[in-house]
């Protein structure tokens, strides 16, 4: 079940204003892995690595276990669809017919059904030429373009910018319907806390061109936990994975702990029952990880 | 089909575990009948805002103890609870509120005895009715 379906390994790749690498990190078959992290902290390019739009200066990329340094064969091309977060000039002075006709051409799965159905859910116009459509209604395209390929991996930079909330919606639904009845694995670069909660089953978190690591977004929930208890320094002071504590009245002390199996189990035993307990939400966590102070 | 299960954004409980004490309560009170197709762990899962790591575990647990079988291909079900099971689990439901009642009387510095007292007095309330 535990298939990689894309592996960096020891990748770097040197750009204009950063270096991105050393990278190893893998994605498994048929889950949605949500990539995050500040601007400029590599996504994109990891992404157009897995896209091999360019290729790595060292290390290597590796789809279903196999690395192509020549060149991705047509068929293993074809099976991935990639929605960059800024679109191609050339095909500007190009009708929409004209460019899906051309794709369609690339991809033997291509699903015409599929294209229509999904252009006029997002109420894209017909007939226009691509530098007619709005911003909002280029990125539809696009979207309904790389679904229409019916895709195994499927590629989407920050896919979400520019839409309006039902076209949010409806992207949604369909990629995860592509997860659901085509077996597809999905990367998804995101800033939208919201997508990751509502899409994701893992996370990748970027930062200054290296992973932080891949965690199942769960896991990070279970993880952390704001704590308040009567004032017991002793016991603060053994207490696992905290990040933040403050004392919050005469006699009660609050914290911020990343280990919470840990540090429920330490409450446990010394018979302290907290006065509150709550989960983190997912972005509290995800800024925790991001501070560097989640714990392995 | 939409689960009634409500995941309880600040509780301490892990949701894997949240989201399987309910569903299980369903199945043992036949709120959800024999029979019933689930819905596909990535349904489920996209309706709860979780990981489909997390309703995997808990389709895999629940099948496991007996309460739901999987057919490859058709999908998850809702497979028939027996009548012990159903008693032992109304025994376990009740247990654990008494137990969660005796932590709050304990961390409001509530004695045993008086406890007792209180609990005797509700329940000669409840009878007077």
């Amino acid at each position: 079940m535990e298939n990689a379906v894309l592996e960096w390994k020891r990748v770097v790749k040197k750009r204009d204003r950063m270096v991105l690498g050393p990278v190893d990190l893998k994605l498994y078959e048929n889950y949605v892995t949500a990539l995050i992290g500040r601007n400029g902290s590599g996504k994109s390019t990891l992404m157009k690595l897995a896209a091999q739009l360019i290729m790595p200066d060292e290390g290597e990329v590796t789809w279903y276990g196999q690395s192509y340094p020549q060149g991705l064969p047509t068929d293993v091309r074809a099976s991935i669809a990639y929605v960059p977060e800024n679109f191609a000039a050339e095909e500007d002075s190009l009708k929409m017919d004209d460019v899906a006709q051309f794709r369609a051409s690339w991809y033997p799965k291509w699903d015409w059904q599929r294209f229509e159905e999904l252009l006029n859910r997002f109420e894209v116009p017909g007939g226009k030429k691509m530098n007619k459509l709005s911003k909002g209604q280029r990125r539809k395209f696009e979207i309904a373009a790389a679904l229409a390929t019916r895709p195994k991996l499927l590629l989407l930079d920050e896919p979400s910018s520019g839409l309006d909330p039902f076209a949010w919606k409806t992207m949604m639904n369909e990629i995860r319907r592509c997860v659901d009845e085509d077996g597809a694995s999905v990367l998804l670069s995101t800033h939208i806390v919201e997508e990751v909660r509502r899409m994701a089953d893992y996370l990748v978190l970027m930062e200054k061109g290296r992973s932080l690591g891949l965690l199942e977004k769960d896991a990070l929930l279970d993880r952390g936990r704001e704590i308040w208890i009567g004032r017991d320094d002793e016991l603060l002071a053994e207490m696992p994975g905290v990040v933040e504590s403050a004392i919050e009245a005469e006699g009660m002390i609050r914290f911020v702990t990343l280990d919470y199996a840990g540090a429920s189990a330490l409450l446990d035993e010394a018979g302290v029952k907290p006065i509150r307990v709550r989960a983190l939400e997912l972005d509290e966590a995800m800024e925790h990880w991001m501070n560097g102070s989640l714990l392995d | 089909m939409r689960i009634p299960v409500q995941i309880n954004e600040s509780s301490a409980e892990p949701l894997y575990h949240q989201i399987e004490t309910q569903l299980r309560s369903l199945i043992v009170t036949g709120q959800i009948a024999e029979g019933t197709l689930l819905p596909s762990i990535r349904e489920f899962s996209a309706d709860l805002k979780c990981s489909v790591i997390t309703i995997r575990r808990v389709y895999q647990d629940l099948e496991n103890e007996g309460m739901l079988r999987t057919r490859q291909g058709t999908g998850t079900f809702v497979a028939k609870v027996d009548t012990d099971d159903r008693e032992a689990y109304r025994k376990r439901i009740v247990v654990d509120a008494v137990r969660e009642l005796l932590d709050t009387a304990k961390s409001v510095g509530y004695e045993l005895s008086d406890l007792r007292e209180l609990l005797d007095e509700t329940l000669r309330e409840e009878e007077r009715k």
